[in-house]
Formats: structure tokens, sequence, C-alpha cells
């Protein structure tokens, strides 16, 4: 692939251990929003990341969801993003070339939502461009997952950078359990009706991670969405993102074995469940997250009954 | 007289909670549809409606309707309100009246010439608690209401789907200025001066402070404080900033205070009610305003609120732009 040849590889992603099995390195800091750079650049040399000084071109592809800001802890803060690129500028280049990129999807349309998220003016006071995926050009590839065939295009922008940067959130998806990095990435898909792939979300999310491998991931915990958001304050970072998402789930309380995409991405090669935490032990953010209740768990299975026995006609809602 | 045969413009978000209600009214007929959306359509077949239209027009032309229910993008109210009222209908016009003044002007112009009922569609003056909040000023409980606090804050056009955490795609026009008039202000904000209207009676200055969180040309929030011609005042506080939905009323009166606040719909509940083709309980309110229309139309009452009613509404919220004490947003 044209990408592959481009891509500056960095340094080792995992680790072999003294029992012989691969894990990899997943970092935990809790970061004070007054000195974001240097919680991010904790955690990335808790995973001993170095930046390549050879980089040109770097695509951040963060969460954005709908319309909701960062506030609600759905979609990633525009700050945060905006530290990541201080950091590059200052590891790599003032001249790199960064790209941030999201695509339209069913209900949100990239024009609206890099404006009402704030995304527009930083863009501008950091001077980066934003990457409409879906008006990006493109190159189609097909590939399969979890035995199920997709085509997929793999817009330019990803294609050309030489290095992918996933920057996601910690959520809860009544769909897939858990929506983190391996998820994420379903936003590059260009294609906007994204909703004809709920029907094999597992694999499909897959996929894309497969046609679009992305080379470090930096999860923005500060304001997390759990059964309502709250204030961690938590920066995660992983060159892998089955271990990252493996280590978010076990977070929010949810079984990285149990979630099919995390279980599928692991058997497709893309990553490890299993991690070694560094920094801050993990329990101390397992206590703070806010956990789906009994409740709300009884509010979804209803759902998930009313919805799958087809009871529900979507069309009146 | 027979039942009211209507007929419905416009099967959007509101379009589909007045295509259930009406087929749910026993003194009306719901008997053509149309919209340019043929799922929307095939939905509204589906529902037990008979006639359906891509062109509204030529709904207007069906001699049998006697009523139609615009349920439009705002930017449309105006030019199919006066067709409809060429075309001799009675019209339930949803909120609001029009993008500005001279619109609304236009529409009372036509209907007068046309001799037909026109109502605007404002729920909340047929909820119950708002209901028995005016009793309770009027029955002289509370002594004289010197301030009214009213509240609307949601999510406004950035809606989730009733049946699951997915998100309801926002039509484009909800994000241009020229086609709404306004945002929350003239959205939700609408509802909320009509009802202290109600209240109050007529307003004689206005001072407002519009919020831009969203970066768009539209306000998001909008706080006004209205003085009435009475010498009472009400405080307006609408936003579409919000994922939790408020929306409260508070009277302070001389003697006692009272207040009343509608609850967001539980989502189960709500399911359950429209699997078995039960108004849901948020929207009663919108059943109730329906079906004083077509009461009106059987007795040949003037239907309220009225075209003229929320005119005062608009040139209201255009005072309230106007008096905005910060420049609005330029991007």
């Amino acid at each position: 692939m044209e990408r592959a040849t481009r891509r500056i590889t960095s340094n080792a992603p995992i680790l072999n251990c003294s029992e012989g099995i691969i894990v990899s390195l997943v970092s935990f800091v809790q970061i004070e929003t007054s000195s974001m750079k240097k919680g991010i650049e904790n955690s990335l040399n808790l995973i001993d990341y170095r930046f390549q000084k050879s980089i040109k071109k770097v695509v951040i592809k963060p969460n954005m969801c709908y319309y909701w800001d960062y506030s609600t802890g759905q979609t990633t803060d525009p700050k945060f993003v905006a530290t990541i690129i201080d950091i590059l500028r200052e590891k790599i280049s003032p001249d790199v070339n960064i790209s941030i990129v999201e695509s339209d999807a069913s209900a949100m349309k990239c024009k609206y939502s890099f404006k009402m998220l704030s995304y527009e003016e930083m863009a501008k006071h950091q001077n980066v461009m934003l990457v409409n995926l879906s008006e990006d050009k493109g190159k189609r590839a097909k590939i399969s997952a979890g035995g199920q065939r997709f085509r997929l295009t793999i817009p330019k922008t990803i294609q050309n950078a030489d290095l992918l940067i996933n920057v996601p959130k910690i959520k809860y998806l009544a769909e897939t359990k858990i929506s983190c990095a391996l998820k994420n990435i379903f936003g590059c898909n260009p294609y906007p009706n994204k909703f004809k792939y709920h029907q094999k979300l597992t694999e499909a999310i897959v996929a894309l991670n497969k046609v679009m491998k992305f080379d470090l991931c930096i999860l923005d915990g500060i304001i997390v969405s759990g059964s309502q958001p709250r204030k961690l304050c938590l920066v995660m970072a992983s060159r892998d993102p089955v271990a990252l998402d493996a280590a978010a789930a076990k977070l929010a309380g949810v079984n990285p074995k149990s979630v099919q995409h995390i279980m599928l991405a692991s058997k497709e090669g893309l990553g490890n469940i299993s991690f070694i935490p560094k920094g801050i032990d993990p329990s101390f953010f397992e206590k703070r997250y806010p956990r789906k209740g009994s409740k709300d768990k009884i509010m979804s299975c209803a759902y998930k009954i009313l919805t799958r026995a087809g009871l529900l006609n979507a069309e009146m809602m | 007289m027979d039942k009211i045969k209507v007929g419905l413009i416009g099967l959007g978000y509101i379009g589909k909670v007045h295509l259930r209600n009406c087929l749910n009214l026993k003194s009306a007929k719901l008997v053509a549809a149309s919209d340019t959306s043929k799922k929307a359509l095939n939905l509204a077949k589906k529902m037990g409606v008979k006639k359906t239209y891509d062109d509204y027009q030529q709904l207007l032309n069906d001699d049998t309707i006697d009523a139609v229910i615009i349920a439009l993008p705002t930017h449309l109210h105006a030019c199919c309100a006066k067709e409809a009222a060429e075309a001799g209908k009675h019209i339930f016009l949803e909120k609001p009246l029009a993008r500005n003044v001279a619109e609304g002007k236009d529409i009372i112009s036509a209907i007068r010439r046309n001799r037909i009922k026109l109502m605007v569609g404002y729920p909340f003056r047929f909820s119950s608690c708002f209901q028995a909040l005016k009793e309770k000023m009027e029955s002289g409980e509370l002594g004289e209401v010197q301030i009214v606090y009213a509240t609307n804050i949601a999510s406004g056009p950035f809606l989730y789907r009733a049946e699951s955490d997915i998100p309801r795609p926002v039509p484009d026009w909800w994000f241009k200025k020229e086609l709404t008039g306004g945002g929350a202000l003239m959205d939700v904000g609408s509802h909320m001066i009509n009802l202290v209207r109600w209240y109050l009676g007529e307003i004689s200055n206005v001072k407002s402070h519009l919020g831009y969180r969203f970066n768009l040309d539209l306000e998001d929030h909008a706080i006004c404080i209205l003085n009435f011609q009475s010498g009472q005042i009400a405080i307006i506080n609408v936003g579409w900033f919000s994922q939790q939905t408020e929306i409260k009323v508070e009277l302070l009166g001389t003697v006692a205070h009272a207040s009343a606040t509608i609850r967001p719909p539980n989502k189960v509940k709500t399911a359950l009610q429209l699997m078995t083709r039960r108004t849901p309980t948020f929207y009663i309110p919108y059943l109730r305003e329906l079906s004083h229309f077509i009461q009106c139309l059987k007795q040949d009452l003037p239907p309220s609120p009225s075209a003229e009613d929320a005119l005062k509404d608009l040139e209201a919220i255009a005072l309230t732009y106007q008096n905005c004490q910060q420049p609005q947003y330029s991007p």
C-alpha cells in the first residue's frame, strides 16, 4: 500500500514480558487542566514514545460526536488537540503539516461540527487544516474482518500522512458496550451514511482499523462520559489501540473480553488485550469513573429488546 | 357537522407528532399528507393516510379538505399559509407565525381577505400545569403577580432519537438565520413569550442578552427582561445548549409563589406509548391544541392563539433582537 511506504514507523510498540506473553504499554496520567502539556508529555514518556524528526505530515483524529461539545464528555476537547499540536511543533518541527480529520455521519455534518465544537476557531489559531474526509479524494480498498468483506475508501489525507494520531474519548455505547480508540476510527470512513454499517458494526470497526492503522493513541479523559460526565483529568496513551480500548473498558467497568470489536481486533492482529499500566494505578481512576447504575442497565436492556423485536418504529420518533 | 377533513403539510419531526395526534382525533379525519420525502409519505400511508402528495399545492387543490396543518420549516410558513388561505382552507400553523413581522402581517391579510380561521401551535397554553398556574394567578391566591420567570432550556434542534441514544440529523435550514428568522429566541423563546403574554398581557419594553456558545450566527441562548404595560416583569431564559430539558414557569406574587415544570419524556414510557399508538405524555398538549382547533372550526369560534396573537410574539422578538445589549455574533 502506498501509505505503508511513506510511513515512518516508530519505536517498538510492544514488550515481551518475562512469561513470554506479548503485552502493550498503556499510560495513566492525572493532569491539571492548567498544565495539559506536561500531562500529555508525561503520558507519552511513560510509553517511551518519541516523535521522529523526519515526519512531515501528521493527521489527528479527534472524536466528534454530533454537535455536543467537550463539556458533555462525548467529544474531544479542542484545547486538548491544540496542546498535542504544540507538542508536535516542538518535538518534530514548527513547520510540520498537521491536519485534523473527521467525516460526515448520518446525523452530523463536519461543516457544522467543526464550527460548533470550536475546532474552526482552534484550527485558525493553530494554523492547522480541518479536513472533512467525506470531501477528500480517496482510494478504494477491499478488506475483510471477521468473515465480512468490505469495500472501503481510504481518504488521501490519511494515505499521505507520516504519522496518524487517534485522540478518542471513553464512552458507553449501546451497540458496542464501549467506544474508544478502535471505534473512533469508524469516523474516518468517508461514507456519510454510516448507519448502514451498524448491522455489522464490529466487523466494520475492525476493517477500518485494518486499512487505516493509527500509530499513536492519546486519550482525552479530562471529562469522561459515563452515566453522567465527570472530570477525571485523565490522559492515557498507547501505541496499541486494542490495549488502550481494553484498559478503557476495564476503567468503565466493562470486561474487555465481552466487547466484540476489541476481541475481533485482537484476533485480527491489531493489538493486544493484555497491557502493562504505567503511571498512576488504574484503580485510582476506576473508583472515580461514573459507571452505569443498575437503572441505566435495565433501561438499555429494555431498549435493546424493543428494538431487536422490531417493536419500535424508528420513523415515528 | 361531519368530521373535519384535514390535510397535513410537512412530515418532519413536529409533522409526525401532528400525524399521530390527528389520527387520534374523533372529530377530525386526516385525509391527506404532503412532504418531499418519499419515506415520510410511505410512513403516513402505513399509518392510514389515504392520499399522499409530494407537492403541497396538490393537497391544497383537493376540494374535500377543510383545513390544513402546516408543519414546514419557518421560511415556508408565509408562502404556504397564504396559498392555503387563497385555497379557502382553515389553517393550523406551527409556531413561529413567520420569520418576521412583515411576513406575519402578510399572512394576517391573506386570512382576513379569505375569511378563514388560523390558529398558531403554542402547545404550552394547553399544558395542564401551565393552565393551573394561570388559574391560580387569576383566582387571586398568589396576590398580585409581580415577576414571572420562564425557562426553556433544552437541546433545540440537536435531538437524540427517542428510541435510542443515536442523535437525530438536523436539517440544514436550522443553521441558516435567513431561513429561521432567529435562533433559540425565535424557536423556544416564542413559546415562552407567548405563554407569559397569556399570563400578563401586553409588553411595553424589552432588554436582552443573546449568547453564541456554538459559534453560529444564530443565538443558542437568550435572556430577556420583558416589561409589561401592567407594570409586571417577566424574565425569559431560553437555550438550545443543554442535553437536559428544563421547561419551567414561576410566578412570584405579593402573597404567594407558584411554579410548574414540564418533565422531559421518559424514553421507555414514550416508546411503549408509541407502540400502542397512544399519544406520549409529553405530546398531550399538542393533541389538545389540535382538538381545540377542530372544535373551533366545528362551532365556528375564533381559535386561540390566533395569528394576531402570534404576531405580537414576533413583534416582541423583533424588539428583543433590536434591544440586544451586546453586538450580535459575526463569524
